[in-house]
């Protein structure tokens, strides 16, 4: 059995100075020799201090203290803090699919996607209508960025998310979406690695999209190709919000309150198809009465869709009109 | 001093103006210099410090954090007074003030160059015996604060202190020998010789030794690291100021570094000259030159005690007792011995019963005698301070081994 020398045993081997052995039951008589060169160290710290910054971590020399708020370190590549989304610079199409991997990976259950309708045909489009994160709850996994088969959704770098805003942490698709320069900026060599089968991906996926569909809502109105797409398109369904709106309310009579009319408006809009989310946020009532059955607990938002999508199914314009005025009505007289 | 009211005396005539002006320029020296200094001495140690230890230190406030001590002081100053349930309400009050003032009282008979606040003849006993009354503040802190932690503290500085203050008075005794006389004027001016100034008391093996144990000794005094254990913070919260807040602990802290900046300033001028140095002897600029070199030699001592605090370790108490006593004391009295010797060679001729040195190596006075005297008190102290070590260190081996048998 040889003897393995201890310099060879050490697993690791950090090239470090200043390694101090201390022997012990050492009988020499000592005039604080010991003293004074930890204070020559010492004052070989004030004196590099002075000069010099520490600037790896086998440098044991000069001041290493960060400043923070005006000096940062740059995060590793991988560094996860919290999702977003992708969108191309140029055309502002956004890479999600809404495939629903993320969301069913999500362990905390954060993540609600409602996907995108075609607003003639009614089909699904490979895109998101909307995309709420509740950054609140997201613990930062980065599962949804792992699974996401499109690269779009990531993790971002930034992490002075503190506010006294609570529901702010829910964050919808506008404050989701980065360009692909930011994530490329952040993560050079990350994109790097998946950006061409990104790209082709986005691609495919562009051509089955119309008009604003899957255009990130920042970037509406300044992509030209997008809105010109759009404008042919409304004037051949013939159902733009605005013109829609109009007969029907002049229909309902004079005895609705203007807020009654807006809420209206709102609903024939959606039916259209326009936003969906927010105007079942905005109506209670139709949700209620429609009854649905709240079969998952991730279909929230799926759900705020159900009613209207029922209603446009069933019933011409005028009669949604008159029974959502007969409803309005009575839910005013129980004194809601 | 002496060259403004001269200088008054001389443009006005009126003797009254020179007295009222002396006065409060005097005033102005004793309870200005110290808190000024204080300020000064807070950021070098909180800068210095954490240079030390490769952080950048306070520097916020202010260009590189001068102003951080006035930002402390609102602070404190604006924060609520607690008096604990249970205090002796008057020994608690009276403790800030009292430590404060016997901090005061020491900045009288400091000199500031060539300035002389107060100039009794026996300015070295005052301010031994001013720096005592700091240890009543202590004890009378301890004991009112209604805490257990600040009773240790203020039990571990009475013995602390009273521990060293005897080697602290024996390296003095050096210096009263070697000058005559107690007054702190007559001390600084047997530092200079008209020439360059620099036969400092430290100079020599007598001076040298006298001032390490009369620095290591003022660092008990002072409550610096490695003597800090009557306000250990990692032993008992903050010892004797513990139960205090707001703005009595600021006048805790203020005399704590006011006692510091006195340390340093005696010691200087002690063994390091006073305000003594190159061109010191000319007439005007020689004062303003004075202040400076005074300035410069405090400041680097204290540097040097942020040193210290940056290297050494806290002792145990039982360690701490050992060193005084064992060590310390028995240092300072072979150096009284070795003060006669020194006197005797340089002063002493036939009428002494020293004639023999006078064929030997020349009259009294001369420079052969003075080298004498430094080669015998270089071997003499050397020979101490070795066996001193040597003792100290088999006693200390000698008490493990029993701890060791013993477990």
């Amino acid at each position: 059995m040889s003897v393995v020398p201890a310099s060879t045993s050490t697993a690791l081997d950090l090239p470090q100075e200043g390694v101090v052995v201390v022997r012990r039951n050492d009988s020499r008589i000592r005039a604080g020799q010991g003293m004074v060169s930890g204070m020559l160290r010492v004052v070989a710290h004030f004196g590099a201090s002075l000069v010099k910054v520490q600037n790896s971590k086998q440098d044991t020399m000069g001041i290493f203290t960060v400043q923070y708020p005006e000096e940062r370190l740059l995060l590793p590549e991988a560094s996860r803090q919290m999702p977003i989304l992708l969108y191309e610079d140029k055309s502002g199409q956004e890479l999600c699919t809404s495939c629903f991997q993320c969301e069913r990976v999500c362990p905390p259950q954060v993540i609600h996607i409602t996907q995108a309708k075609d607003p003639t045909t009614g089909k699904p489009v490979p895109a998101a209508e909307e995309f709420i994160i509740e950054y609140d709850t997201c613990m930062s996994c980065g599962y949804c960025a792992e699974v996401c088969p499109f690269d779009a959704i990531k993790m971002d770098h930034v992490y002075e998310l503190a506010t006294p805003n609570h529901i702010s942490m829910d964050v919808h698709k506008r404050g989701l979406n980065r360009p692909i320069s930011y994530y490329d900026m952040i993560a050079p060599t990350l994109w790097g690695q998946v950006r061409d089968q990104a790209l082709k991906k986005l691609q495919n996926n562009v051509k089955r999209r119309s008009g604003n569909i899957g255009v990130a809502p920042q970037m509406q109105g300044k992509v030209g190709k997008a809105t010109a797409a759009a404008a042919p398109r409304a004037a051949n369904g013939g159902s733009t919000a605005p013109v829609a709106a109009k007969a029907p309310a002049a229909a309902a009579g004079k005895s609705m309150s203007a807020d009654k009319l807006a809420r209206l408006q709102a609903i024939r809009a959606a039916k259209a198809g326009g936003v969906v989310a927010t105007v079942a946020e905005d109506e209670p009532t139709v949700v209620q009465a429609e009854a649905v059955t709240p079969e998952t607990s991730t279909a929230a938002a799926v759900t705020a869709s159900g009613p209207v999508a029922a209603i446009g199914k069933n019933m011409s314009p005028e009669k949604v009109a008159r029974l959502e005025a007969i409803r309005a009505g009575n839910s005013a007289k129980h004194g809601g | 001093m002496y060259d403004i009211s001269h200088f008054l005396l001389s443009w006005t005539g009126q003797s009254w103006l020179v007295t009222l002006v002396g006065y409060i320029l005097t005033t102005t020296m004793i309870l200005v210099v110290g808190p000024v200094g204080m300020m000064l001495f807070t950021w070098i140690e909180r800068r210095g410090i954490g240079l030390m230890q490769d952080r950048k230190g306070p520097n916020r406030v202010g260009p590189f954090g001068l102003l951080q001590p006035i930002s402390e002081a609102i602070k404190t100053m604006t924060k609520e007074d607690i008096t604990p349930v249970g205090a002796d309400r008057w020994v608690h009050f009276l403790a800030p003030v009292v430590m404060m003032a016997s901090t005061v009282l020491a900045f009288a008979v400091i000199p500031l160059g060539k300035l002389y606040p107060s100039q009794i003849n026996v300015g070295v006993l005052f301010i031994i015996g001013v720096s005592a009354l700091h240890t009543l503040g202590m004890l009378m802190a301890g004991w009112g604060s209604n805490n257990k932690f600040a009773l240790l503290g203020g039990m571990r500085a009475a013995a602390q202190m009273i521990s060293y203050e005897i080697p602290q008075v024996m390296s003095l005794v050096v210096i009263v020998m070697w000058v005559g006389s107690m007054r702190v004027a007559d001390v600084i001016n047997h530092q200079s010789n008209g020439g360059l100034n620099l036969n400092w008391h430290i100079f020599t093996p007598v001076g040298a030794l006298a001032a390490l144990v009369f620095f290591i000794s003022s660092l008990a005094e002072g409550e610096r690291t490695p003597f800090d254990i009557p306000e250990a913070d990692s032993e008992i919260v903050a010892g004797y100021m513990t139960e205090y807040s707001g703005m009595k602990f600021a006048v805790f802290y203020l005399a704590n570094y006011m006692t510091n900046l006195a340390i340093c300033a005696v010691t200087t001028a002690m063994f390091l000259g006073g305000g003594n140095g190159p061109g010191t002897s000319i007439p005007y600029l020689g004062g303003l030159l004075a202040i400076i070199y005074l300035i410069i030699k405090v400041v680097l001592l204290f540097w040097f005690m942020v040193v210290i605090r940056a290297t050494v370790p806290r002792l145990r108490v039982d360690q701490l007792m050992s060193f005084a006593w064992k060590f310390l004391l028995p240092l300072a009295l072979f150096n009284i011995f070795a003060m006669g010797v020194w006197i005797a060679i340089t002063q002493w001729g036939a009428d002494k019963g020293f004639g023999f040195l006078n064929s030997l190596v020349g009259q009294p006075g001369s420079v052969a005698r003075t080298l004498t005297a430094f080669a015998v008190t270089l071997v003499l102290n050397a020979i101490a301070v070795l066996g001193a070590l040597a003792l100290y260190r088999g006693r200390t081996r000698s008490y493990l081994a029993q701890q060791v048998t013993a477990a």
